[in-house]
């Protein structure tokens, strides 16, 4: 496959995140948007390294991101439990105590 | 290995924050959550122990700084002085955990382990020439910021915020991150030296070179880490998070934010665009495009203090009205970035540093003022000038040098930056924030207003002797550095923090 392919599947998945998040108002969904995202850069990093530059660079990269993206997601959980807990909701747009 | 051995003296103060950082969560699972204050003493002796060794590392430092194996971390005089400031906010947000009187004393050694936490992020962020070291360093700062923000577990106002503060981080994160592999896409490296400038047969592509083969990817990956950035420092358009995330948290995890994870994001973001766009590099092909990022970075800058300060104006809570100054002030320090020369770029570290002296004072006076009448809003502080003059009087001089008068250090501030942007042909730019600071002016002296001309509604009279204290000494440094006692001494390092911001071309070989 050409490198061009791998792009293309990338930003697609990027641009399938990114809708994710704007038109979806469950939170959970968002969190699997973001996810998402960095799995589109992981795309990226191993595709450019496999046909690009030397070294192992990218495929460091995306072995850290991996686990960042594992970090993140037990970060928001946790968030998300505790608001859920408050609010009864996991939907952000039900929050409304803090505003102008 | 023997080199990763023999190198540990640079991290030495990263080395020391994590074992203060492990030793503050274990003494609290030892005392089960007893004699609080001792872990706040406790951190405090470490953080004083980091800051000495960057005071160390500072003086044996020359103008070029040096690196680790394989290039991760760069140890120079631009990083240490952002260390030696993340350093100076953890101490004094230290303090205003200890003094506060709304913090909750249970679990108090994870309140200090995370805010540990993110600054060990920070000094990672603040000292790396590499992407990927850049992105966890950014990442570590983010998560312990999120679990901050939620800290207080049953308040929804900061169950509220936490959420909301991951969500757009979340977002944010992932994008910088798309970005940053477009970059390692183009360029074949992730470090910043190569991509700024890729000697022969470093198999490394400069971005530059990139640039006039491909305009529009380079721009796309580009905006797209500069987005992460923006997000970081709260710059428009992606600042939605700041008022909310600044309300709902507890307020010593605000300050910090404000100040500590603001000015990492900066000094971040000052490395990235100094490595890849300073016109006066060494590469006269930079310059080109490097104007244009700067266009784009003005303009941002222009629109972030306008509306940060319009914002502003109508705040009702004191809280919210503080973020939006942030917001604004993210602005002003922007206006250095933008112009691309070292000499902005020395200007917005002053900036900063003035910041930090006026921010942290106007953020204690909250705090203290939270203690007082357990509300923030600025109806609120009726009578507070005649009830508790020492830090109504502090207040008021932060208000002067937030507002950017003399005789304060944010006058001064205000000034070099002026002129650095002047020097770079931005004076439209200059006239911008020259009449902002004019709009500033009436949301300052509202709350000054508030304090001393009504008259003063009864309350129950309680004093913090203690956080009194701190906010006068602030007050008295935001002056005398303002009338020049510290004038050189600041300068001076603020100069040769980009000074020593040289790119680094690492040899590709090696790794």
């Amino acid at each position: 496959m050409p490198l061009g392919a791998y792009i293309a599947v990338s930003a697609a998945l990027f641009a399938i995140g990114i809708v994710t998040i704007i038109t979806r108002r469950n939170v959970l969904y968002i969190l699997m948007g973001t996810e998402m995202i960095l799995n589109a850069a992981n795309i990226n990093f191993v595709a450019f390294n496999r046909f690009g530059s030397n070294g192992l660079d990218g495929r460091m990269f995306a072995i850290f991101t991996i686990i960042l993206a594992a970090a993140e997601a037990a970060v928001a959980l946790a968030i998300v439990l505790n608001f859920y807990y408050l609010f009864n909701s996991v939907k952000p747009s039900e929050a409304d105590l803090l505003r102008e | 290995m023997n080199a990763y051995i023999e190198q540990m003296g640079l991290i030495a103060p990263e080395l020391v924050l994590t074992a203060l950082s492990l030793f503050v969560l274990t003494w609290d699972l030892l005392k089960k959550g007893r004699n609080s204050d001792h872990i706040g003493y406790a951190t405090l002796v470490g953080l004083a122990v980091t800051g000495w060794l960057l005071l160390q590392q500072w003086g044996m430092l020359g103008d070029k700084g040096t690196q680790t194996a394989f290039g991760m971390v760069t140890i120079d005089r631009f990083g240490t002085f952002f260390k030696l400031f993340t350093v100076g906010s953890m101490a004094v947000v230290t303090l205003f955990v200890m003094l506060d009187k709304n913090e909750r004393k249970h679990g108090i050694g994870e309140y200090y382990f995370l805010l540990i936490g993110a600054s060990i992020g920070a000094f990672f962020m603040v000292s790396t020439n590499n992407l990927l070291l850049l992105m966890l360093g950014l990442e570590l700062l983010s998560l312990a910021s999120y679990s901050l923000a939620g800290f207080h577990k049953g308040s929804k106002r900061s169950a509220e915020a936490a959420l909301k503060y991951i969500v757009f981080g979340g977002l944010s994160a992932g994008v910088m991150l798309y970005g940053i592999s477009l970059l390692y896409g183009l360029t074949g490296t992730l470090d910043l030296g190569l991509m700024g400038h890729a000697p022969e047969g470093s198999g490394a592509v400069s971005l530059a070179t990139q640039f006039d083969a491909s305009p529009i990817p380079v721009a796309i990956a580009v905006v797209l880490v500069l987005a992460g950035f923006a997000y970081k420092v709260s710059v428009v358009p992606f600042h939605f998070w700041t008022p909310d995330v600044y309300e709902g948290a507890p307020t010593p995890v605000t300050t910090f934010l404000a100040v500590g994870s603001k000015a990492a994001g900066f000094a971040a973001l000052l490395r990235f665009v100094g490595a890849l766009f300073l016109t006066d590099g060494v590469d006269a092909s930079i310059v080109a495009y490097g104007d244009r990022i700067g266009f784009l970075l003005a303009i941002l800058a222009a629109i972030t203090m306008t509306l940060g300060n319009l914002s502003a104006l109508r705040q009702g809570s004191l809280k919210r009205m503080l973020a939006y100054s942030s917001i604004a002030h993210a602005g002003y320090v922007l206006m250095g970035a933008a112009s691309m020369t070292s000499e902005g770029f020395a200007a917005a570290m002053f900036y900063l540093a003035a910041y930090y002296c006026m921010n942290l004072g106007a953020f204690g006076f909250l705090i203290y003022f939270e203690g007082v009448t357990g509300k923030d809003d600025i109806d609120s502080l009726k009578g507070m000038g005649w009830r508790h003059p020492v830090v109504a009087w502090s207040m008021v001089v932060f208000l002067v040098a937030l507002t950017g008068l003399p005789p304060t250090v944010g006058f001064y501030g205000k000034l070099i930056l002026f002129y650095a942007a002047i020097d770079a042909g931005l004076a439209w730019l200059v006239i911008i924030a020259a009449i902002n600071s004019v709009i500033s002016l009436f949301y300052y002296f509202r709350v000054a207003k508030s304090m001393f001309l009504t008259e003063p509604v009864p309350q129950v009279p309680m004093r913090q002797h203690g956080l009194a204290g701190i906010l006068c000494v602030l007050a008295v440094v935001t002056v005398l550095a303002g009338l020049g006692a510290f004038k050189d001494p600041l300068r001076g390092w603020a100069d040769e923090g980009p000074a020593s911001l040289e790119i680094y071309a690492t040899d590709a070989g090696s790794r």
